[in-house]
């Protein structure tokens, strides 16, 4: 199995800059690199979502992120509830938004699922599609979140 | 002008709802919220709006399949889909099934208005 193409990956990092920026105009400070083979737990960072994905592709697109960053984040869209449950909530349709995005590249095919949100630890993530993800970290307002892409194409 | 918002985010239906309040849009009245599609539905031939906003990937009913249903009970009914899907192919699919317009998330407060505008105008 390949790495992902640098144009694949310019798709998702273009996608999580694109949704800063459109929700509260400062851009996010991004950097890539893969995920190492003895990394066998994705990131926890407090609040996940986890976009399956199928049809002509396989694999999942991981979101994970702080409290705060998304606290500041429902700020920014005038949400008054910071509920644990408007949280979640959140941080599945930020992993959704970016999923769906990359359709644009990648097409119709790949097909996306409803978001899995978990809260702590991500421990019933499923084993990953690839040997090597791609995870992109994701700076802003002095927070850190992190998306993990983990498709590949069907055979 | 009454309005079904149909969306699987919570954090989403509440913005779109408060984003309608807008003085530049005519008054619009939220009349109903859903989760999926068949809440939609459900929603749709009790409160009978004129307007809806459509996410399309939902549980239990994807948008899309809402949409040919909803257009079928109300051919008049103004659909605009507001999906992060970003196919050229979906988009297509969803007008195709009756929905008058697409709206791409993330959208700012400024380009759901001005999508509104542009359906009810």
């Amino acid at each position: 199995m390949s790495d992902l193409k640098e144009e694949e990956i310019r798709v998702f990092v273009d996608a999580v800059t694109h949704y800063f920026a459109q929700l509260t105009t400062d851009r996010p400070q991004v950097r890539g690199a893969y995920l190492g083979a003895g990394d066998v737990r994705p990131p926890s960072l407090g609040f996940s979502g986890l976009i399956p994905i199928s049809g002509g592709f396989q694999g999942s697109v991981y979101v994970s992120a702080p409290r705060a960053m998304l606290r500041h984040l429902l700020v920014a869209a005038q949400e008054s509830s910071q509920s644990d449950e408007n949280l979640l909530d959140l941080v599945g349709e930020v992993a959704n938004t970016i999923a769906g995005n990359a359709r644009r590249f990648f097409g119709e095919r790949m097909e996306i699922a409803v978001p899995v949100t978990i809260a702590g630890h991500a421990d019933t993530i499923r084993p990953r599609c690839r040997t090597r993800p791609y995870i992109i970290t994701v700076e802003w307002k002095g927070y850190t979140a992190q998306l993990v892409v983990d498709i590949d194409r069907k055979e | 002008m009454k309005l079904l918002i149909v969306d699987d985010s919570n954090v989403i239906r509440q913005r779109i709802a408060r984003t309608v309040a807008d003085p530049r849009l005519p008054a619009i009245e939220v009349v109903g919220m859903a989760r999926n599609g068949v809440a939609a539905i459900a929603m749709f031939n009790l409160h009978k709006p004129q307007l809806v906003t459509m996410d399309l990937t939902m549980p239990e009913m994807d948008g899309v399949q809402c949409t040919e249903r909803l257009t079928s009970i109300d051919p008049a009914a103004m659909i605009l889909v507001v999906s992060a899907l970003s196919d050229k192919a979906t988009a297509i699919k969803a007008l195709q099934k009756g929905a008058r317009g697409f709206l791409y998330k993330p959208f700012t407060d400024e380009q759901l208005i001005t999508a509104l505008l542009e359906l009810v105008s």
